[in-house]
């Protein structure tokens, strides 16, 4: 036969062979996974070529070691060593050996199948067409292997940009949930928890460190140990500091399907952002917990205005040959003073003039307690000292052991101007004699409430005659201070009833003010002020 | 706070439950494909996985959640999600999940979708 012959026999056998090998194509091209590649690539050739077996193998590069794909007699292992790997498709015949064919071919991702086939069933030599035909079904593998491994690129690539969008809504998400949690201790796990996930860290580790010392420790999972675990080389770590406060979040080993990788740019830009969004939410939380303890302090402050100023009269007595003022200014919205003149049923005038210590609603209650106990002792008409006794008492069992009352009680008889004095702990008054000798009324006692231990009051029995004066006050007044954090002072005080001894009650009370204005200045207010003064006319 | 990875499961009603505890990462996605692959090759074909204790998964692990559905898609099986967490809700529906898998509130709930699938 003449080699055009030879070729024209050749291409009519080829001819009758296209819709296998189109059939060929499309069963591989629609392989679900590499090894069903392999076995649809045995069984297509097996049938084309009949012959006896068929044996796949893969590497994934010219280094690697041979793998089997799909085998028909694993002895052909045995003739691992005759694939020899080339660029191009390595296609080899032994006529001298059990298997007859050998075959590389390098894929597109520098992987390669190697190729082991044995005897034709008929025992036959191959021949051309089987060569042709041989070489067409590697290039349908290879084929098919290229759409192979683009559809695991494009599922890879869905993947990831999947997982992008998950990064970036997480970290939306993240920054709206930890900002509603209320427990701080959440809203770090929550954190670390979104930071290790997001990362695909295999662990996190957030320590809470205040003064040089770990104050606390987050741990993900939370039974890792944290020395051990902070040794690991491959690690991202960043820290924020909020209010002597450091946050250090540590994550480490990134996880692949093949073990751990290097944490690349994006985890450490996401942990810097969950970092971020941790300062926020912290500082957040903290200025809101300030901004309702304001809120909180004002609206109590509120409450105890409105109970003091319900306790101190807006109006004094008249009374008949004495001219009397008070003034009570706090210092915040409510302070603890308290002063008060009456008239008993007896036709006697009680002045009282007392200190709570503390501010606010329990110094407001408190001052309300003494209030109400006196409006009821006094109308009794018990001796001052016995009086004393039941105040402390009262206040003692009413309030907690930081809470007690300084107090100056005295009860006028206006027509002799004698006064029953008693003082519990309080500023002791000041008397204007006439020619400007000036006493101090010294009645002594502890403050109402200090102790329970039956420590007796001792009253004090004088007389205002007229023309005198006496000025009852509180601390506020002597310890008013400066800018320069001194004192008003006592001596001032004296100082300054001395030479005002010639106003009305009201205008001696409003001097006295301004000259306390004139000495602290521009320095706020620290304390209440507080005073009632008497002039027997 | 999350706990180290730990997995049981049981068989009902010719389905698996495959109940899962702590962060589903590398390590926990390959025991639950382990775990998965042990029934499948005795012709289970009916798979819950139950992540009420697992509120922490990152994307290894759902690349083995992935390679389960695959696995069960080419053997017209089917598997179900019960008790998400709305985080892990979310990320699985960002990651596209839940076109090849369903999910339920809870096994019951699951299992009942299941039979129904069988039917």
């Amino acid at each position: 036969m003449s080699e055009a012959n030879n070729y024209n026999a050749l291409l009519d056998k080829l001819s009758l062979q296209v819709s296998s090998f189109q059939e060929g194509f499309r069963i591989l091209t629609e392989s679900k996974s590499l090894k069903d590649i392999g076995k649809n690539f045995v069984h297509l050739l097996r049938g084309n070529l009949l012959v006896s077996d068929i044996n796949l193998f893969q590497k994934r590069n010219e280094n690697d070691e041979w793998k089997e794909l799909y085998l028909q007699k694993p002895d052909s292992a045995e003739f691992i060593n005759n694939l020899k790997t080339s660029e191009a498709l390595n296609l080899n015949f032994e006529e001298e050996l059990d298997y007859k064919v050998f075959a590389t071919l390098r894929c597109i991702d520098n992987s390669y199948f190697g190729l082991i086939v044995g005897n034709k069933i008929d025992k036959t030599k191959f021949n051309s067409l089987d060569a042709i035909t041989l070489q067409i079904f590697i290039r349908l593998l290879d084929n098919a292997y290229q759409t192979y491994v683009a559809s695991i690129r494009e599922k890879n690539l869905i993947f990831s940009l999947n997982h992008k969008v998950l990064q970036l809504n997480s970290l939306v998400d993240t920054g709206i949930e930890i900002s509603k949690l209320e427990n701080n201790t959440q809203l770090l796990e929550l954190a670390l928890e979104r930071a290790v996930a997001l990362t695909n860290a295999s662990k996190g580790i957030m320590r809470i460190i205040r003064d040089d010392k770990v104050i606390a420790t987050l741990r993900l999972p939370s039974t890792i140990d944290v020395a051990e675990t902070l040794k690991s080389k491959d690690k991202i770590e960043t820290q924020v500091d909020y209010r002597g406060y450091s946050y250090i979040v540590t994550l480490v080993d990134k996880e692949s399907r093949s073990g751990t990788e290097t944490f690349d740019n994006t985890d450490e830009i996401l942990l810097t952002a969950f970092a971020r969004q941790v300062h926020s939410a912290v500082e957040n939380k903290e200025l809101h917990r300030e901004a309702l303890e304001n809120e909180t302090i004002k609206k109590e402050l509120s409450v105890a205005s409105t109970i003091q100023k319900r306790i101190i009269p807006e109006t004094l007595p008249e009374i008949e040959g004495y001219d009397l003022a008070g003034i009570n200014i706090s210092s915040k919205e409510v302070g603890g003073d308290f002063y008060d003149c009456r008239v008993l049923e007896n036709g006697k005038i009680a002045m009282i003039m007392a200190d709570v210590a503390g501010k606010g609603i329990p110094a407001s209650l408190l001052v309300s307690s003494l209030s109400a106990s006196l409006n009821a002792y006094l109308e009794m008409n018990i001796p001052l000292d016995e009086l004393g006794a039941k105040l402390n008492k009262m206040i003692y069992n009413a309030s907690t052991a930081d809470k007690f009352i300084t107090c100056y009680i005295s009860i006028l008889t206006p027509s002799t101007g004698e006064l029953d004095i008693i003082n519990a702990g309080h500023n002791p008054s000041l008397h204007l004699r006439k020619e400007k000798k000036l006493e101090k009324i010294e009645a002594g006692g502890v403050a109402f409430g200090m102790f329970d231990m039956g420590l007796p009051y001792q009253g004090e029995k004088r007389v205002i005659e007229k023309g005198e004066r006496i000025l009852m006050f509180t601390d506020g007044i002597p310890e008013a201070m400066n800018e320069n954090e001194e004192e008003y002072s006592d001596e001032r005080l004296e100082k300054f009833c001395v030479d005002n001894c010639f106003h009305s009650s009201d205008k001696f009370i409003n001097e006295l003010v301004a000259d306390v204005r004139s000495f602290t200045k521009d320095t706020p207010q620290s304390d209440d002020i507080t005073a009632l003064y008497l002039i027997r006319k | 706070m999350v706990s180290e990875f730990k997995l049981s499961s049981e068989i009902k009603d010719d389905c698996v439950v495959i109940s899962t505890t702590g962060y589903v990462n590398n390590l926990g996605g390959q025991k639950i494909v382990d775990e998965f692959e042990s029934h499948h090759k005795n012709g289970l074909n009916s798979f819950i996985v139950n992540l009420a204790e697992s509120k922490v998964v990152n994307s290894i692990g759902i690349s083995f959640l992935i390679e389960v559905i695959e696995k069960l898609n080419d053997s017209n099986g089917k598997l179900l999600f019960t008790n998400l967490d709305p985080s892990v809700d979310k990320t699985f529906t960002i990651m596209g999940l839940f076109h090849y898998a369903e999910k339920a509130d809870n096994v019951e709930e699951g299992l009942k979708l299941l039979t129904n699938h069988k039917e």
